[in-house]
């Protein structure tokens, strides 16, 4: 297999292709490096291409009406983004992508992206899946949004988002992702302080402990209870 | 589990402005010759306060979210 075709086999959207639609993807796939705090691109410009992350680390943020850089994600090998643009007309950069760590990219341009969806069914059915899953999730944080506080969605978040409860045996393996409460605020349609301000109450409501570098889930009735406002 | 889990600063997004160093509560931040660090990571709290008034977004506080049984320690495998 093409080394290229290797690299983009390891992206989620293009896990489960063909060998044939990989190498048609890598066939037009360029191959780009970003230092360390290198912008990647910036968000208003006119989206020129999709883009594949094969090594590093990249943050996706926003300014705020307030000027602030509201950090939406941080994504790293295997994951793609911007890959929404180039199918709207006048497509443009919905956020600013910046490397934290050296990075490698594979980038389809918009042109030969949207071509490669026309011809190939399996990619077109790829992204279609993709945009289904995020459409999914876009329509429930809608839901969260109009019909629950703060505290409803930040508590579902953290039963949704702790891995296997522990019972006494205590020998299940832990996976955990780490999150910032950058990365929770963004993910719950609200702001880090607010995030901040809610746990403080969960705490004293004895419904969590945060540590360092910790949040530890205590009650689990408590927090469903919460999570249904 | 680490006790010591310290705020991540990458010193390539800081502009040295120094705000870190003047509001942590505890002085435990302190500006070097490369940016700044934690000094004295025994008086770091984990508060995320650096964090939350960096203005270059430098330094992250990330947590896991765990289970825990409560007044007793989480465990984790």
């Amino acid at each position: 297999m093409d080394p290229t075709a290797q690299v983009l086999r390891r992206v989620t959207l293009f896990a489960s292709l063909s060998d044939d639609a990989l190498a048609r993807v890598a066939r037009v796939a360029f191959r780009r490096t970003c230092a360390p705090g290198e912008t990647v691109i910036f968000e208003g410009d006119p989206c020129q291409a999709a883009y594949f992350i094969a090594e590093g680390q990249v943050r996706v943020y926003r300014l705020s009406p307030g000027g602030r850089e509201q950090v939406l994600a941080r994504l790293g090998p295997g994951q793609a983004f911007n890959t929404v643009p180039p199918f709207q007309p006048q497509g443009i950069n919905h956020a600013t992508v910046q490397a934290l760590t050296a990075v490698t990219l594979y980038v389809v341009t918009c042109g030969d992206f949207c071509r490669l969806v026309e011809e190939c069914g399996e990619l077109a059915l790829a992204i279609v899946q993709d945009f289904a899953n995020r459409l999914d999730h876009l329509a429930n944080l809608v839901e969260d949004l109009s019909l629950r506080t703060v505290r409803g969605r930040l508590a579902r978040f953290l039963l949704e988002h702790a891995p296997t409860e522990l019972g006494e045996a205590a020998d299940a393996v832990q996976v955990a992702q780490n999150w910032t409460q950058d990365e929770i605020a963004a993910h719950l349609g609200t702001v880090r302080d607010m995030v901040g301000r809610t746990l403080r109450a969960f705490a004293d409501a004895g419904l969590v402990r945060v540590e360092r570098q910790r949040i530890v889930l205590l009650d689990r009735d408590g927090l469903e209870a919460e999570a249904q406002r | 589990m680490d006790d010591w889990a310290l705020p991540e600063i990458n010193v390539l997004l800081c502009n040295r402005c120094g705000v870190c160093v003047q509001r942590c509560p505890t002085g435990a931040v302190e500006m070097g010759p490369e940016g700044p660090f934690i000094a004295r990571a025994k008086d770091c709290t984990y508060c995320v306060r650096c964090e939350a008034i960096c203005p270059q977004q430098a330094i992250t506080c990330a947590f896991e979210i765990v289970w825990g049984i409560k007044n007793s320690e989480t465990r984790t495998v």
